[in-house]
């Protein structure tokens, strides 16, 4: 039988228009950026650093803006890190996976810890795991309802987000609890010097390494060394073909929004520390913290459609963000700082998001 | 000259279809003006203000169902906005920072310049129209999701918004818009302006949005963006277009919000609100997914969560408990549409 | 009857004047490979034109040609006489080229009539004219045999068969000169197949061109005039169909030459590894009949909507069978997932590569392991990443996919290659029972000889393998035994002597009781 021609539109997935081979150093460099997430925002992170350094040198900053400054602004990392973390999970796991309830989550699970360690004198670990579990069982919730009902994860997460709001206000009848114990708890966000090498360098909060650290990592170590992080992956990638693999992808689904439940427990823990009170509307003041939380996943290369995203560029995201903010905090007098953060942010956000969609169509995705 | 269809076995129609005479188009001509989700919100809202009312007896009255109406309506008025933004596939979660722009815009030249009504509300419809196109175009143009892109506008309104507010409030508004709001100027023959011009622009959309091609191609584009396309429909422009209207929308409505409040505007006005629009959208029956909704639902939806909101206040319950209620019923309503999908396609 | 053998001797096409679309030496490549070479097209004014030719002869891309979504390299277009150039499906549309595809492009939450008229609405003062439009609906249903109620239903609660009526109606509202069908009755019962032929006819009758593709060669006598046999990218001729046989449409399909090249394979005795007895799903399939031994490959051939891909699913547990059994060595199974049924032994090469098989941007080691984490890892939660590389990197090598390193991303890689790793991910575990479907669609020669020997060596491990596919050749070659599928039941079984055109004639349901085509 002769040759088979196929006949079928090319099953050959289009090159990418631009040829490794044929590149110039310029434009390999340009590719590198634009779809390398990670190179890209390691350079922002310098050019803002400098920026700043600049303008500090300049006389243009209202107190100094220096490696101290840098390393006790990094308070602010802890939450947002552990919840672009959270979103990350979620917006993995594909058909348009996202969390906005997990800002009412931490609210309520703030509650709960200050419950727990504020009023019934329960020992801090116990508590801590106590809000962390519970935190997860309002992720499985919201998980039930997506995986295994199939809400869109809009529509459930935004309705747990007025539930879990709701409950977090009424359940200690719109009081904080500022006992004692928890006002000590301020202490876990004091900075600590680090230990042989701590002479030379800044302090660093002690909330870093309690809180962000074991989390980045035991995250990272899900998502790049076990099997669940495999399965993510895959269902995130094509749910379709986890399914004719073999692969749990309902069970898979809803983990990911235990997963993020417990790390909203985990931040509601730092959150009371921060504020030396279990406030109800923790999470939710503002604009929420599930906002920043999914900026920072889409900044860190996370694609809404899921299956793309990685813990190093949540947590580069993170430091420009933090870095950025705490900058322009000092660029300006008196709110306007805090206003100009707003726009820093929502620039950023679009930013990154036509960035996406331009290495979409000119290099055939990023990574 | 018709075909024997008698001849072929039909799983579509009941066995005692007789064969169909020339068909003369009259009657109905599309689907259901009411669909079998917004009849069980009608109920729904029917059965809590029963209740209601036989709990408070002041609830039915006048003096409290009067303020419900006016109340409802700016979540009503954007959520007709967001019902065409939804049908399309899209969403907008950035109108609560737009109401903050143009309230506090308008605000200002209400206290300031001292507009008229007219001129007041033409500027706050301008502006948010401006807001609404910078959303459409992004998203239409952009090619990037809906959601992204307007988690970032919102939090360049936001900044925008209080820029322009400058120092915490605005003060001293005077009272033109007293026509929108909860006052006897604010109603005739009782019902309250704001509520009424609502429903007359819910009715321009309904009909729009039944009885125009442009409007029926909002449910194509929601359907298969690919396939409208293909047929030649315009896509992006329409995308533009629903953003633009939820924008004039949002300028309107800013005006009610304006008119609702006192003569302080806060820097906190609209904070919420986008959330508030999309819940009245999704419990009134309109699919997340695109391709299928109405307006109706959604002025449904929104009366509905206000009835709650206000029972709850009336019922000296903890004011808190009405978010709780508002997110029970989105999963029922919601619950209820995928059940009734999965039914439909099982068949 | 007329022996028909070369384009030379083609029945000469008639004067341009009769024409209504003339196409003359076209060309179509993509990247290195030719889809079509030369290829010569006359339909003329109301005639039913039908185009056959195997899987991957080209008239797809035929079609796509005149239908705008693809442009020729070289050749030319003449439309009722004038010389066009069709670059685009709103070109084509505007001639009054309109095709209806398998998939029909509807949206399903809006009425037949919207469908029809989406982006030519009638209107009257602004708005649309909702009885206009519907008494133009009512007409094209009703000569579609179609209820005329139905102008005002939603189109995703018709059947599938009705929504392909739908896009003929949608084709038709935009006054179409050529009709193309694509597979048209695929999908159809025999009751709606005869409510189509009326309705093409009735077509014809008024002037407009249909060209019909079809596998279902039988069918053509009923409806088509003449014939066009593509092969390997050219048009072998156009025939009377009157002139011809579905013998001999077959034996030009395939070039009157034999499956070759058959090694000599010994099918070791024993029980049937997997039985398939009675096998009934509701409205996919019933009755199916399938016996595979161990170290056995068994071909299911059969055209879309003969119901055996449904089969495969539901033998690997993505659907349930109705009545009927699955005995894996003589033990009756139910496999309600893939999962159960891999943990029997069961392992499925999906069939579109695509949607069902890659993890497009992942790496190759990603793809393999994706479905034997548990193996690959310790305690079952920790990736053991040095075995996965070394499981990786066999498998490159005995698949020969061609490949730097295990690392690289399996989107970019060639149909081929791609289909190597989707291979190789069923391989890891040896299974029990492997079923292969369309294993060689879109895949080059070298990779599709490739895989065949794979196939083989597998058998000869001891695997009961099962390969169900449309490509015929490949059927044969690597079948020791070979069963059609047609109208969603398991018919004619051929062993190793069969010819080509015998099973494409039984698939194309013109056999006698010996099997053999009529």
């Amino acid at each position: 039988m002769s040759a088979t021609v196929t006949d079928n539109a090319p099953a050959q997935d289009p090159k990418p228009k631009a040829g490794p081979a044929a590149e110039s150093l310029g434009s390999r460099l340009l590719r590198a950026l634009l779809t390398q997430r990670i190179v890209l925002l390691s350079v922002l992170i310098v050019v803002v650093v400098v920026v700043f350094f600049i303008m500090d040198s300049g006389g243009y900053l209202t107190a100094p803006y220096d490696t101290d400054y840098m390393s006790s602004s990094l308070i602010n990392a802890v939450p947002l890190v552990m919840l672009g973390l959270a979103e990350l999970l979620v917006i993995l796991s594909g058909r348009g996976g996202i969390d906005l309830s997990v800002g009412a989550i931490v609210s309520l699970a703030g509650m709960v810890f200050g419950f727990a360690y504020g009023q019934w004198g329960w020992p801090l670990w116990f508590a801590i795991i106590l809000t962390a579990a519970f935190g997860g069982l309002c992720g499985a919730l919201n998980g039930f309802l997506v995986a295994y009902i199939g809400f869109p994860a809009l529509i459930a997460t935004l309705a747990t987000y007025y539930a879990f709001k709701s409950l977090a206000i009424v359940i200690n009848s719109q009081r904080p609890i500022s006992t004692p114990p928890i006002q000590e708890l301020f202490s876990i966000t004091r900075s600590v010097e680090l230990p042989v090498i701590g002479g030379q360098l800044p302090n660093v909060p002690l909330g870093i390494f309690t809180f962000l650290i074991p989390t980045v990592v035991v995250v990272w170590l899900l998502l790049a060394r076990t099997t669940y992080g495999r399965r993510l992956y895959a269902t995130g990638t094509n749910d379709v073909a986890a399914k004719w693999s073999g692969l749990p992808v309902r069970d898979t689904r809803f983990k990911a929004y235990v997963y993020a439940g417990v790390i909203s427990g985990l931040v509601a823990v730092v959150t009371v520390g921060q504020f030396a009170s279990a406030r109800p509307d923790a999470g939710v003041s503002g604009s929420g913290m599930a906002l920043p939380a999914i900026t920072i996943a889409v900044l860190g290369g996370v694609a809404i459609t899921g299956g793309i995203g990685r813990v190093a560029g949540v947590v580069l995201a993170t430091l420009l963000i933090v870095w950025l903010n705490a900058g322009i905090l000092l660029a300006f007098i008196g709110n306007e700082g805090s206003q100009y953060q707003l726009l820093a942010l929502g620039s950023v956000l679009i930013f990154a998001a036509l960035l996406n969609g331009i290495t979409n169509r000119r290099y055939g995705g990023s990574r | 000259m018709s075909l024997g269809v008698n001849d072929r076995p039909d799983p579509g129609l009941p066995a005692s279809e007789p064969p169909p005479a020339p068909l003369k188009a009259r009657g109905r001509v599309l689907p259901s003006p009411i669909s079998g989700q917004e009849l069980v919100l009608i109920a729904v809202i029917a059965v809590l203000w029963v209740i209601l009312a036989f709990a408070t007896p002041a609830f039915f009255t006048a003096g409290s169902i009067q303020p419900l109406l006016v109340s409802t309506a700016p979540i009503a008025l954007v959520g007709i906005g967001m019902t065409i933004i939804i049908i399309t596939g899209g969403i907008d979660v950035s109108v609560g920072a737009a109401i903050m722009v143009c309230s506090v815009i308008t605000a200002k030249l209400l206290v300031d310049q001292g507009l008229s009504l007219p001129l007041a509300v033409l500027v706050s419809v301008i502006v948010g129209a401006l807001l609404g196109a910078v959303n459409g175009l992004l998203i239409a143009y952009g090619r990037v999701h809906a959601i992204i892109i307007t988690f970032g506008t919102a939090n360049v309104f936001l900044f925008l918004g209080l820029q322009i507010f400058g120092s915490n409030t605005v003060n001293g508004i005077p009272q033109t818009f007293d026509f929108f709001g909860r006052g006897v100027a604010g109603r005739t023959l009782g019902i309250p302006h704001a509520f009424l011009i609502t429903i007359i622009i819910a009715g321009i959309a309904w009909w729009y949005l039944r009885h125009t091609a442009g409007g029926r191609h909002f449910y194509a584009i929601g359907g298969d963006a690919h396939a409208a396309r293909l047929a030649g429909v315009r896509v992006q422009r329409r995308i533009l277009l629903a953003y633009v209207i939820t924008g004039l929308l949002v300028g309107l409505g800013s005006c009610f919000v304006i008119a609702q409040g006192t003569s302080t505007l806060d820097q906190s006005v609209g904070t919420g609100k986008e959330l508030a629009v999309i819940a009245a959208v999704v419990i009134g029956g309109t699919s997340i997914m695109g391709g299928r909704g109405s307006v109706l639902g959604t002025l449904l939806g929104a009366l509905l969560v206000q009835t709650v909101t206000s029972g709850v206040t009336q019922l000296g319950w903890n004011s808190q408990l009405s978010d709780l209620f508002v997110g029970i019923f989105i999963i029922i309503a919601v619950g209820a549409d995928l059940i009734r999908e999965r039914a439909r396609r099982a068949t | 009857m007329a022996a028909p053998s070369s384009a030379d001797e083609a029945v000469a096409t008639p004067d341009s004047g009769l024409a209504r679309l003339h196409l003359t030496g076209i060309s179509k490549r993509f990247g290195a490979v030719r889809a079509i070479r030369n290829a010569d097209l006359t339909v003329k004014t109301g005639q039913v034109h039908a185009l056959i030719g195997e899987n991957g002869a080209g008239k797809s891309t035929m079609i796509k040609i005149i239908s705008g979504v693809e442009s020729a390299d070289t050749g030319r277009i003449e439309f009722e006489g004038a010389e066009v150039s069709i670059s685009s499906t709103t070109e084509a549309m505007a001639l009054g080229i309109a095709t209806v595809y398998q998939e029909p492009q509807l949206f399903a939450e809006l009425t037949v009539s919207e469908n029809i008229f989406t982006g030519r609405e009638i209107r009257k003062a602004g708005r649309v004219d909702w009885a206009a439009q519907n008494e133009k609906v009512v007409e094209l249903l009703e000569l579609l045999g179609l209820p005329g109620k139905y102008a005002t239903v939603a189109v995703g609660s018709l059947s599938i068969a009705e929504q392909q009526q739908v896009s003929i109606a949608k084709a038709l509202a935009g006054n179409a000169k050529v009709l193309i069908l694509d597979e048209p009755s695929a999908i159809l019962t025999d009751a709606e197949i005869e409510v189509l032929f009326t309705v093409v006819r009735r077509l014809t009758a008024s002037g407009v061109s249909v060209i019909y593709i079809s596998h279902r060669l039988d069918e053509l006598f009923r409806i088509a005039q003449q014939v066009t046999v593509m092969r390997d990218g050219q048009t072998i001729g156009t025939y009377d169909i009157e002139d011809l046989t579905v013998r001999q449409m077959a034996e030009l399909m395939v070039g009157g030459i034999l499956s070759d090249d058959r090694p000599e394979r010994v099918v070791p005795d024993g029980e049937p590894a997997l039985v398939l007895s009675g096998l009934t799903r509701k409205g996919k399939f019933h009755n199916v009949d399938v016996q595979v031994k161990r170290g056995e490959i068994v071909g299911l051939y059969g055209l879309v909507g003969s119901g055996v891909s449904e089969i495969a699913a539901c033998i690997y547990g993505m659907d349930r069978a109705t009545s009927g059994q699955i005995l894996l060595n003589g033990e009756p199974i139910s496999p309600r997932s893939p999962q159960d049924a891999q943990k029997l032994g069961i392992a499925l090469l999906p069939a579109n590569r695509k949607l069902e098989g890659m993890f497009s941007f992942q790496s190759i080691a990603f793809n393999i392991s994706a479905g034997h984490l548990k193996l690959l890892s310790r305690f079952g939660v920790f990736m053991d990443r040095a075995r996965e590389k070394t499981v990786a990197q066999d498998m490159i090598k005995r698949l020969a996919v061609k490949t730097p390193h295990e690392r690289q991303a399996i989107g970019a890689m060639s149909g081929g290659n791609a289909q190597k790793v989707v291979l190789a991910r069923q391989l890891v575990e040896r299974p029990e029972v492997l079923v292969l479907a369309e294993p060689t669609q879109g895949v080059d020669v070298g990779a599709k000889e490739e895989i065949h020997r794979i196939i083989t060596e597998l058998a000869e491990s001891g695997s009961a393998v099962l390969v169900v596919t449309s490509d015929l050749p490949e059927a044969l070659r690597i079948s020791d035994r070979l069963q059609v599928v047609r109208g969603g039941t398991t018919t004619v079984e051929f062993g190793p002597e069969a010819t080509q055109v015998d099973v494409l004639a039984a698939a194309a349901g013109a056999v006698d009781e010996k099997g053999h085509a009529a």
